[in-house]
């Protein structure tokens, strides 16, 4: 690990001074993604910034319009939040699904939805992917049982790792982000950005931004909302395929819906096309088996990732079934 | 603080400490190199094997993965910590009963990883318990004397 | 002369664990835990080519560097070799990650920048990263003598396998791989090196000191006699840590600096410079009767060793024993091949090619079984090997020792409850319930599966013990063997103890330095508990008749008569009584040594066993749940049954990692290990830990101490082909490439489909 130059700012402006002033900054939340990182020689900051003690990052605030988590607001916080876990279960359910019980502990949720991709090519020093500002995806016909089925264009076939991300686009959650000193909201599925429009990263965040909060709106509780996720292995383990849902029925028609799906694409995949087959429809001339199989006929399969389409699928299928059941 | 080596203090099974820290230093480099604490094991350095389990401000975290300039004034519980001299912890004896270990690299990690849970709850399921130690891996796979050892030791607390 | 009724004996109690409460303390010693004054720390540089020669290496800038002593390179290093066809270091690269340079320096941050600054220019070679390029013509030798170890491969046969086949009814054949998984010990390798100007003092996690000793002495060429090698508690190794090309390099680092030193690998160094399990290939068959008899069963495996040969030998032809003789069968053979990739090496790992081996004969023998119509546990009650042996003729010389893997038949063994394990083991899962339990709709199947094994039953290399009375009236037993941390150093003690008479708190173990203990072969192969613990008893028994007869001196008889050994001292039958301290003080230090070579002249000493395992299948996922595991083994005498549990429990959860998540993936393109970290080589967590039901059958072995037999390795020749048998009747598809991830059974079923 090469040496840094070490901050603590307990203000927004002093910190996005430093991020974007002299010399490579990164900002440190939990730094259990960053440390990874600097060990293992795919970043080699100058500067970091540590989040720890800048005021309006951290806590949870429920108000009239939803609910507002600060992005240093901890992973087993969200995971154990009582009322999170009975009006918004499926964010609970992401992040108990998230890495193990010591990562939960420091892991925020700023930094879980800025966190790095975990396709072998990037992660390996070796290899000067494009990701790296190299000139070629060495998944393309190398080991891409993990990588992406959708999004990947003809560039990158990362996918995008956060389980987070995935129910926040589902829960259409917006962002807050502090921007030229000021701070500005957007939609979170205009927050990521996939490798069309920059290959180099993974989300709209310039040097010199914080991504300081995530607002849930309250339309998007109270109904029925679930995430599944498929891991190889039950703990230490990304998603190979995940979907995030929710819906909301009244006199069985419905009239709320957001549809995620993770661990597929470059980005939390939203499936607007398979919302705008449910909106305003009638829950029982749905047909859940064949929407689920139309979901992903984008999908493009690299070799061998296949089964990640399957899995895909069968989640969607069930998720769809737990919510609008 | 233009430089890379920064003082910092804090408090390690009770007792202060203040270090002048190179700032690439997690809080595992300075358990095992400065303060000859070395029942934390570097089995990873990356997060991913929790060998380098203790608990700062009463959670379970893999010391490896936190900048020891980062957590100034926290408190930091070790494997050491637990025992007084001969007065084994509950979960130390137990882990001696129930034949918790085999080659015993991951115990203190397995033993930090379930003490948390060991002082906040009576009563846990096995369920909470594996969740517990989700993020410690035992290569001898001694995991059944493991959950028998916890659930042991928070049988001696519940006769306690 | 050793009273038995004194206090109840320590063999078959569950005596705790000898070192586990300095564990638990979090006080136990591993070698990277330990620190000398002045220490150098060490750090490699590792190729980035998977085959490369090294034509030039420029480390003056990073010599230049103030905090940088010393920096080995092939040029530098002299002539000598760690193993066969490894030198200390290398002019030649053979996979990506092997080493090429090694820096001295006063902390690890300066070591890795000054690898940075070596300049290293290469001749790039092309490369093989899978066994069927490396054996195709013309394609460049990894090592000189060519891709295909020795040539081609062993062949081993009984009867004739031509006669066999043409007796049969029906044929059964088809192909396995298995994958090339990682023990990855939670301890990385590391060595502390200390040279002191004549003698050299080596620090590592070892399953045989006195083997790194004389390793070492002729690596570096230094007289034996000045080397002492010191085994600390060693954090796992499960066979994979007799690599030693890390402790010359540290040992020579020291010796040219003149300071202590410390190379620890990283996890991802220890990925690629340890120590995987063989990826195989295995082409089996077999041909039987209708009424179900074996007429012949054939096997070849091809295995993949990566850059280096070391231990291949032996784990091929231990991948042949069950081919060769698990079966009842007249007419049988294997034949076994290694070939050189340029991947990490592959050497020993836990069971030594017998998991691989099984795999493909255990899912044969099902596919046989269904041929047949007849349920495969009574397949296997019709044809498993019996105490009688294979047919055939003894061709081993009368007065010689019977080895542990035969091929030929004639020979009983010296005990064989496979049967009981087949029985025990049906009984424990429910068998007979095994029709009813299938579900015909929805997308959860569920579905019983089982097989057995054989493998070597203990007797190992010569074994020495030396074993004493000390002036404080302890006893103290010295032995040259390492426990790496499964608890042999625990059950030696028991059975010298109990030999003996005294309580086990009573004696003392001594082991882990070169200095002061006998000659030991290593941990290796399941043969500690068998051939340490023969020493062990042989020793006490002779420790038990020296302490008698100085007991008769001090009381003041003529003779040993009516004397005996109580836990505190000896006892004569007319109530003469002196205690171990005061006959310690009086007798001076009494003492023996003895050495024994292990096995029976009359008998095959084998272990055995059955495992059963119920499962359930998501056939949309992929994912499969294991809901209950039964292992029934026969290990002869259980000397510790908690140990001996955890041994089998832990030695099956492990194996689920090669059975449905671990592979070592190499770039094809450019050699690279992809996933060399606990994160990507996805080993067994907590959550994955099934419910297992351990069943000892009842054996006593009259060859081995104590009547015991192996344990430490046969746990994990049995889980692949258990849960691939039960998957095949969960489901109705049969995988035969592991590991069984929910890709891999997705792509099966959809063939199915």
């Amino acid at each position: 690990m090469k040496t840094f130059t070490f901050y603590k700012p307990t203000e927004l402006e002093g910190a996005s001074k430093l991020l974007s002033g002299v010399g490579r900054g990164y900002l440190l939340a939990g730094g259990t993604d960053l440390m990874t990182e600097m060990k293992q020689g795919v970043i080699e900051p100058e500067l970091l910034i540590s989040a720890s003690d800048i005021k309006d990052m951290s806590g949870i605030v429920w108000n009239d319009s939803g609910i507002t988590i600060g992005s240093m607001v901890t992973l087993d916080e969200i995971a154990s939040d009582t009322n999170i876990e009975s009006r918004i279960k499926s964010l609970a359910e992401a992040a108990i699904s998230i890495a193990t019980p010591q990562i939960r502990n420091i892991a925020t949720l700023g930094g879980n939805l800025c966190q790095r991709p975990r396709c072998w090519y990037y992660r390996n020093v070796r290899f000067n992917c494009l990701k790296k500002g190299g000139d070629k995806c060495f998944a393309i016909g190398g080991s891409n049982k993990y990588n992406a089925i959708l999004g990947g264009g003809d560039s990158c076939y990362i996918v995008h790792p956060s389980d987070s991300a995935t129910v926040l686009v589902a829960l259409k959650a917006k962002v807050d982000i502090f921007r030229n000193f000021q701070r500005v909201t957007m939609p979170i599925r205009d927050f990521f950005i996939g490798p069309e429009v920059d290959v180099t990263r993974e989300n709209i965040l310039e040097p010199g931004d914080i991504l300081i909060s995530v607002q849930i709106p309250k339309e998007s509780m109270g109904g029925k909302n679930v995430f599944l996720k498929a891991k190889e292995r039950q703990s230490m383990d990304f998603a190979i395929a995940s979907i995030a849902a929710m819906a909301k029925m009244e006199n069985g028609l419905i009239t709320e819906v957001g549809i995620a799906a993770g661990g597929v694409a470059p980005t939390p995949w939203h499936l607007t096309s398979t919302e705008r087959k449910l909106i305003g429809y009638c829950v029982d001339d749905i047909n859940v088996q064949a929407i689920s199989a139309e979901a992903f006929a984008d999908a493009k399969i690299l070799g061998q990732n296949g089964y990640k389409l399957q899995l895909a699928q069968t989640y969607l299928e069930r998720a769809l079934n737990l919510v609008l059941r | 603080m233009e430089n890379n080596v920064t003082q910092v203090a804090f408090k390690i099974n009770g007792k202060e400490h203040t270090l002048d820290i190179d700032n690439r230093f997690t809080l595992l480099d300075i358990l095992r190199d400065k303060l000859n604490l070395t029942g934390a094991k570097k089995g990873c350095d990356l997060g991913e094997c929790g060998a380098c389990t203790v608990t700062l401000d009463g959670k379970a975290v893999n010391s490896c993965q936190i900048l020891a300039v980062k957590i100034a004034s926290s408190e930091i519980k070790t494997i050491e910590g637990l025992n007084q001299g001969n007065i084994l912890h509950p979960l130390q004896i137990s882990f001696i009963e129930n034949d918790g270990g085999q080659c015993g690299y991951c115990t203190p990690g397995f033993i930090m990883g379930a003490y948390p849970l060991f002082e906040s709850r009576r009563n846990v399921s096995v369920e909470e318990i594996r969740l517990a130690l989700a993020g410690n891996l035992c290569r001898c796979n001694a995991y059944g004397a493991i959950i028998d050892s916890v659930v042991g030791a928070i049988g001696i607390k519940a006769d306690g | 002369m050793v009273d038995q009724n004194a206090h109840p004996p320590s063999v078959g109690t569950s005596f705790q664990r000898v070192d586990l409460r300095d564990k638990v303390l979090g006080i136990a010693k591993y070698t990277a835990d330990l620190s000398l004054p002045d220490m150098l720390h060490a750090r490699v540089l590792r190729s980035p080519h998977p085959h490369a020669n090294i034509l030039s290496i420029d480390v003056q800038p990073a010599l230049n560097m103030v905090g940088v002593h010393d920096i080995l390179t092939p040029f530098n290093v002299g002539e000598g070799k760690v193993a066969p066809d490894v030198p200390i270091l290398d002019t030649k690269v053979r996979f990506v990650g092997d080493e090429i340079a090694v820096v001295a320096a006063v902390n690890v941050y300066e070591a890795d920048a000054a690898i940075d600054l070596i300049k290293v220019s290469y001749e790039v070679l092309p490369f093989s990263t899978n066994m069927d390029t490396s054996m195709k013509k013309g394609n460049p030798k990894i090592h000189t003598q060519g891709n295909v170890v020795n040539g081609g491969p062993i062949v081993e046969a009984r009867g004739n396998v031509e006669e066999g086949f043409d007796q049969a009814d029906y044929i059964v054949e088809d192909s396995f791989t298995t994958p090339g998984h990682h023990p990855a010990s939670l301890e990385p390798r590391a060595a502390l090196a200390s040279w002191d100007g004549t003698r050299l003092t080596m620090w590592k996690p070892s399953r045989g000191i006195h083997a790194d000793k004389a390793i070492l002495a002729s690596a570096l060429d230094v007289n034996p006699n000045n080397i002492t090698v010191i085994g600390p508690v060693m954090g796992g190794g499960y066979g994979s840590k007799d690599e030693t090309r890390t402790s010359v390099l540290a040992a020579l680092l020291s010796m040219r600096t003149g300071r202590p030193v410390k190379l620890e690998l990283s996890r991802e160094e220890e990925f690629l410079a340890g120590r995987r399990r063989h990826s195989t290939f295995t082409k089996i068959k077999m041909g039987v009767k209708k009424d179900g008899t074996v007429t012949a069963v054939h096997a070849k495996t091809v295995m993949d060793t990566g850059a280096y040969l070391s231990s291949g030998p032996g784990v091929v032809r231990r991948a042949g024993q069950g081919a060769l003789y698990l079966y009842r069968c007249p007419n049988v053979k294997y034949e076994g091949q290694i070939v050189y990739t340029n991947t990490p090496t592959a050497g020993s790992y836990r069971a030594l090619g017998a998991p691989q081996g099984h795999f493909a004969l255990e899912s044969l023998s099902d596919q046989v079984a269904d041929k047949l119509s007849i349920d495969p546990l009574k397949f296997r009650l019709m044809n498993h090997v019996g105490p009688e042996g294979q047919p055939g003729e003894r061709t081993t010389p009368k007065n010689q020792i019977i080895d542990t893997q035969p091929v030929e038949g004639g020979i009983p063994f010296s005990s064989n409850e496979l049967r009981q394990c087949l029985i025990l083991g049906a009984d424990a899962i429910g068998w007979e319930r095994r029709d009813q339990i299938q579900t015909p709709t929805g997308f959860i199947k569920r579905g019983i599966g089982m097989s057995m094994f054989i493998y070597r039953g203990g007797p190992g290399g010569q074994s020495k013990a030396k074993m004493s009375l000390d002036e404080d009236g302890f006893f103290t037993l010295n032995v040259g063997f390492m426990d790496v941390g499964e608890g042999s150093s625990t059950v030696v003690l028991q059975m010298a103890a109990d030999t003996l008479g005294v309580l086990p708190q009573m004696v003392r173990l001594n082991s882990g330095n070169t200095d002061n203990t006998p000659q030991s072969p290593m941990t290796a192969g399941s043969t500690l508990t068998f051939s340490a613990g023969q020493a062990a008893v042989r020793a006490a028994n002779q420790l038990a008749q020296i302490v008698i007869e100085a007991a008769s001196e001090v009381i003041g008889l003529t003779d040993t008569e009516g004397l005996y050994i109580t836990p505190e001292g000896v006892c004569s039958a007319r109530g003469d009584e002196v205690n171990f301290t005061d006959l310690a003080k009086k007798s001076g230090l009494l003492k023996t040594t003895v050495s024994v070579t292990p096995g029976s002249r009359d008998y095959i000493v084998n272990s055995f066993g059955a495992h059963f395992a119920e499962i359930e299948v998501d056939i949309e996922t992929g994912y499969v749940k294991v809901i209950k595991y039964v292992a029934a083994h026969d290990s002869g005498t259980i000397i510790n049954p908690r140990m001996a549990e955890s041994q089998v429990r832990g030695g099956i959860s492990q194996m689920m990692g090669f059975t449905f998540l671990e592979d070592m993936e190499i770039d094809d393109l450019s050699g690279v290990t992809l996933n060399a970290s606990f994160l990507e080589h996805k080993s067994p967590t907590i959550m994955e830990y099934p419910e297992i039901e351990v069943i000892f059958a009842d054996s006593i072995d009259p060859v081995g101490p104590f009547g015991a037999k192996s344990l430490g390795e046969t746990p994990c020749i049995a889980p692949a082909p258990t849960i691939a048998n039960a998957l095949y009747h969960a489901t109705g598809v049969r995988l035969n490439h592991l590991p069984f991830t929910p890709d891999n059974v997705l792509t099966a079923l959809r063939k199915l489909r």
